[in-house]
């Protein structure tokens, strides 16, 4: 039958893990997850309830408290770059989430990206990285082909900083360029002026398909200030660019609403006009479900020392609907595992680093470390990955890798040729992929496992992601390899020496290990989202939602007709 | 319509469902396990396929050996009967997926009515009246004595997860409340690993009744009328009947609508039954959906001349319902009791062994008796699954004229080999609260243990 034979995967929690070693992953995690939660609640507190109260005075909503009031009641939002500029300073200054809200929003059922400037943060400015922030954003809603919401309530760059925000490729001008590009390609943009919107802050709405002002809103190419100081004239900015101005006699605004709320309700109705989500015709008569293992109990499953293992069909029992997998050509690679379910219904590729010891393929009884690549595994990845293109399924990466086997044998077999046909495959892929970083993600496997710079849509991490090219102690290594003995054991015999040596070892370990945080990734955008393991099952049901929502850009190839039944027939026994 | 049916299931529901299927010009596989082989009742069959050993964990309930046994007999439906996996929602996805058609609700509906709280907020959301409590689970004790006194004691304490008695408590004082609390709800982290537990008002002197209601895949449902089955032991149903002796005509039609309604809000299709708790003053409470055929459905079928298995496979065959709600026109009374293997002197403990003989007459009067049974004389009753025997159902044109057929009928029936409930059955339909109607789920009427 030409259709997909999902069979069950998983086990009871009971069964899955011994009570001692949950109870150890459950507790090292919950330490790590608590750290999360304060410093989100921290970030997203902006610059403190002062500021929330000027805002509330002016009567004026904060930026999530308009989101809040755009988003569907009862609905989760999803936020992305929450850590940007995270522990960042500024002078005396943070940037909390670098001053803009970015988050997956439904709105009429519709999923949608919105971006809110955060009015509780230097009145919106824009710091070095928002502009980045904001670019990455609209990239995600390009990609997905999402509607774009934009909250504008932004005073401009903040210029300080100015040069690193400014002139460069991913500079600020850059957002008016994404603007053009999204409008180019038929993604509609609606935008609410709800404040000051000066120079950057006025051009963001313009390109907007539709765009709303409140009653204290105005748009500029430059405040009153800087005018009083150029032309010597008596002005409020609201006199140059309010809706007085915008709506009616420039015609750069359409609506004028009295209020935040007003606004925020026009908007929401102006999303229902546009076509309802595909995903459920594309479930194919089949409802979402629940995994039949709860999803809470991934929080079980890992062992917060990398170099210990987890089970692979445990984990992708705890995401997909009814934990029921298929997995594809599952006596060859062993150490990565392909396969397709359905998450929320729709279907799903799975791309995941199976962990422990596997058959070694090219050993008769032989075993070998999974959790790196080897020339079968890569293999069978690219071919997975392109049938998943061809088909037009979202592929999610979950990756917790090592990286590419090495040494004589791995250079003999080709490793460079395969990781490379791997690597192409991913480049051109234009299905969405999304890559969760569940522990390592280190060297050529965060590469060939579509880590960042393969462009996937969203790339996650949790409390448990180490993002490095090698780790500390192995750098360390190579870095004073001169000084080492062949057992890398310290060369030198005078004490003085070792004592050094060992102390600049030492440091470049701490070194790596401090980089390798998640917290600094998510900081440097090189991760959209730091989130709770019970919180990914939700997140990549929203995910692939997105991808199913918009028709007609990309191949979505019923399931009767799919290329990975080509693979499948081939390695069926006769 | 499907060429080939797989039943994954045994002993009486797999020949209930192979008597339809099989009029129906239907092909019948059926499951089973070495210790089913060869019983009398696979003779009703046209090919079986072993499944595994005799206990269910290892054939019955094997999810996977029975969707790869239907897909190579080239079965296109698979009835789940009763028990079992009949209301797994994972078992019904898994066959789906496989390319082969569950017969029964879709496993949505079954997620929704298979958990206590969400189902009872479907109820409440299309209108049936909901017993006071909880909405939903709580694990802290103080909110659970302030919601008790809010809806008033006696009331009862119950685990979300829990079935069978398991994690229940009646509370009658408040003084016994904090007691009851922790007991129930260490009972249900113990069995279930979650020790929330939601509180319901307490209904003295409850009456089972439970309304048939069928739906078909394109958003219609009616209702096939009531049963009761107030005379129950520990939960275990022993006589059901139709007409309701409890109910009035028009407490009747509305309790049949109420439930058509809820098939129809939650787009259920399929036979299903949805049960109601009627107090002592004539209250009426939604308890829950079983999202299967019952065990007990043949009192509805004599009483409307319907064969429900094959209401069931056109259904899942995506016909629409042909009957409209006014063509449903039951007649007379129905009496069904559950012959089982069981030891009434013994606290009904089963009793298996050899069936040195089994007859129940069809002949007895004045009313119309149908048997439905999968044994015969000869037959060993294995010890592995349930005690069923046979179901003996009267039809009378009235309630008196269906209690003297059955009496007649049981009294005739001569069963060697095992113990049987049948003397508990006509100390029942002897008793003055039978026939007056004058009794509840908590005791047996007309006999002590």
């Amino acid at each position: 039958m030409a259709h997909v034979k999902l069979v069950p995967v998983g086990a009871p929690r009971a069964e899955a893990l011994d009570a001692a070693a949950w109870a150890r992953n459950s507790a090292a995690l919950a330490e790590r997850e608590r750290l999360l939660l304060e410093r989100r609640a921290k970030v997203q507190a902006g610059w403190g309830a002062t500021y929330a109260e000027r805002v509330h005075q002016k009567g004026k909503l904060t930026a999530r408290e308009r989101v809040e009031r755009l988003r569907d009641p009862g609905t989760d939002a999803f936020e992305v770059g929450t850590f940007v500029n995270f522990g960042r300073a500024f002078g005396k200054l943070e940037s909390p989430a670098a001053g803009v809200v970015t988050v997956f929003a439904k709105i009429h059922a519709r999923w949608c990206v919105v971006i809110a400037n955060d009015n509780t943060v230097a009145s919106g400015s824009w710091w070095p990285r928002t502009p980045e922030k904001i670019e990455r954003a609209q990239e995600m809603a390009r990609r997905l082909r999402l509607p774009v919401v934009y909250l504008v309530d932004c005073s401009g760059l903040y210029l300080p900083e100015q040069s690193q925000s400014f002139p460069g490729a991913k500079g600020a001008g850059h957002i008016f360029k994404m603007n053009a590009l999204l409008s180019a390609e038929g993604v509609p943009q609606i935008a609410g002026v709800f404040g000051d919107c000066i120079a950057g802050g006025g051009y963001m709405p313009i390109i907007s398909d539709r765009v709303y002002m409140t009653e204290g809103a105005y748009m500029v190419i430059a405040g009153a200030a800087l005018i009083k100081g150029a032309k010597s004239q008596q002005l409020s900015s609201l006199d140059i660019g309010g809706p007085e101005v915008h709506v009616h006699a420039s015609g750069c605004a359409d609506v004028r609403a009295p209020d935040d709320e007003t606004a925020l309700a026009l908007i929401r109705a102006d999303v229902a006009r546009l076509p309802g989500s595909a995903a459920d015709y594309y479930r194919h008569g089949v409802d979402a479900a629940e995994p039949h293992f709860a999803a809470d109990e991934l929080e079980g499953l890992f062992p917060s020392d990398h170099r210990h293992t987890w089970p692979v069909a445990e984990v992708l029992a705890r995401l997909v609907d009814r934990s029921l997998f298929k997995e594809f050509l599952p006596e060859r690679g062993r150490e990565i595992a392909c396969g397709v379910a359905r998450v929320g219904g729709l279907w799903t590729g799975f791309v995941a680093n199976r962990q422990g010891v596997v058959e070694d393929a090219e050993l008769r009884d032989g075993a070998r470390p999974a959790g790196i690549l080897y020339k079968e595994g890569i293999a069978k990845t690219a071919a997975f990955s392109r049938a998943c293109e061809a088909d037009g399924i979202p592929i999610v990466w979950l990756q917790d890798i090592a990286g590419f086997d090495i040494g004589v044998e791995a250079e003999r077999l080709g490793l460079l040729g395969y990781g490379s046909s791997l690597i192409y495959a991913n480049s051109t892929n234009k299905v969405p992929m999304y890559s969760v970083l569940l522990r390592k993600a280190s060297g050529a496997g965060y590469y060939a496992m579509c880590g960042l710079p393969y462009d996937p849509v969203v790339q996650l991490a949790t409390p448990l992601t180490r993002l490095s090219v090698m780790e500390g102690r192995t750098l360390a290594i190579a870095t004073y390899r001169t000084k080492l003995d062949a057992d890398f054991e310290i060369a030198a015999t005078d004490p003085e020496e070792r004592a050094k040596l060992e102390q600049a070892m030492k440091d470049t370990e701490a070194r790596i290990e401090g980089d390798m945080d998640p917290y600094k990734a998510a900081s440097q955008m090189d991760v959209d989202e730091i989130v709770r393991l019970r919180e990914l099952r939700p997140w990549l049901v929203a995910l692939v939602e997105m991808a199913y929502q918009a028709t007609g850009h990309r191949t979505v190839k019923n399931p009767r007709i799919w290329s990975l039944h080509d693979l499948d027939a081939l390695v069926e026994p006769r | 319509m499907f060429k080939k049916l797989f039943i994954a299931n045994r002993g009486e529901v797999a020949v209930r469902v192979a008597r339809t299927a099989r009029a129906m010009g239907i092909r019948v596989v059926g499951a089973v396990s070495s210790a089913d082989r060869g019983a009398s009742w696979t003779r009703e069959l046209d090919e079986l396929v072993g499944v595994g050993s005799g206990p269910p964990r290892e054939s019955y309930l094997q999810q996977e050996r029975l969707v790869q046994a239907a897909v190579q007999a080239g079965c296109t439906a698979l009835h789940p009967g009763w028990g079992f996996l009949a209301e797994n929602a994972r078992f019904a996805a898994l066959v789906e997926a496989h390319g082969v058609t569950f017969v029964g609700p879709a496993p949505r509906a079954m997620d929704l009515m298979g958990l206590k709280t969400p189902a009872k907020r479907a109820a409440k959301a299309a209108g049936l009246p909901t017993i006071p409590g909880s909405d939903g689970p709580i694990r802290d004790e103080a909110a659970a004595l302030s919601i008790a006194r809010e809806i008033g004691f006696p009331v009862m304490v119950k685990a979300d997860a829990g079935g069978g008695g398991r994690g229940m408590r009646l509370v009658r004082r408040e003084a016994d409340f904090a007691a009851a609390w922790h007991a129930a709800s260490s009972e249900a982290l113990a069995a279930f690993g979650d020790g929330a537990c939601y509180l319901e008002k307490y209904v003295e002197r409850g009456r089972h009744v439970e309304v048939q209601v069928l739906g078909d895949r394109h958003g219609r449902a009616i209702h096939l009328f009531e049963r009761e089955c107030s005379v129950q032991r520990k939960h275990q149903k022993l006589v059901e009947e139709s007409c309701a002796p409890c109910l009035d005509d028009a407490t009747r039609a509305r309790i049949g609508a109420l439930a058509a309604k809820l098939a129809a809000s939650i787009g259920y299709a399929g036979a299903g039954t949805v049960e109601f708790l009627r107090g002592m003053d004539g209250s009426i409470w939604f308890m829950e959906m079983n999202t299967r055929l019952q065990v007990e459905h043949p009192v509805t079928e004599e009483r409307t001349g319907l064969d429900l298995v094959r209401l069931q496979l056109e259904v899942a065959a995506n016909q629409p319902l042909r009957l409209a709600q006014e063509d449903v026109k039951p007649t007379g009374h129905a009496i069904e009791v559950r012959v089982n293997a069981e030891d009434p002197a013994r606290g009904f403990a089963p009793s298996p062994g050899t069936l040195e003989a089994f007859d129940i007459p069809l002949d007895a009067g004045p009313g119309r008796v149908r048997v439905d049974t999968h044994v015969a004389a000869g037959d060993e009753i294995p010890p592995y699954y349930d005690s069923l025997l046979a179901k003996v159902v009267a039809r009378g044109a009235t309630r008196a004229e269906a209690i003297e057929t059955l009496v007649a009928c049981l009294s005739r029936a001569k069963v060697v080999g095992v113990r049987t409930t049948i003397p508990v059955h006509l100390a029942v339909l002897a008793s003055r609260e039978f026939r007056s109607g004058d009794y509840d789920t908590g005791s047996i009427p007309g006999w002590k243990e």
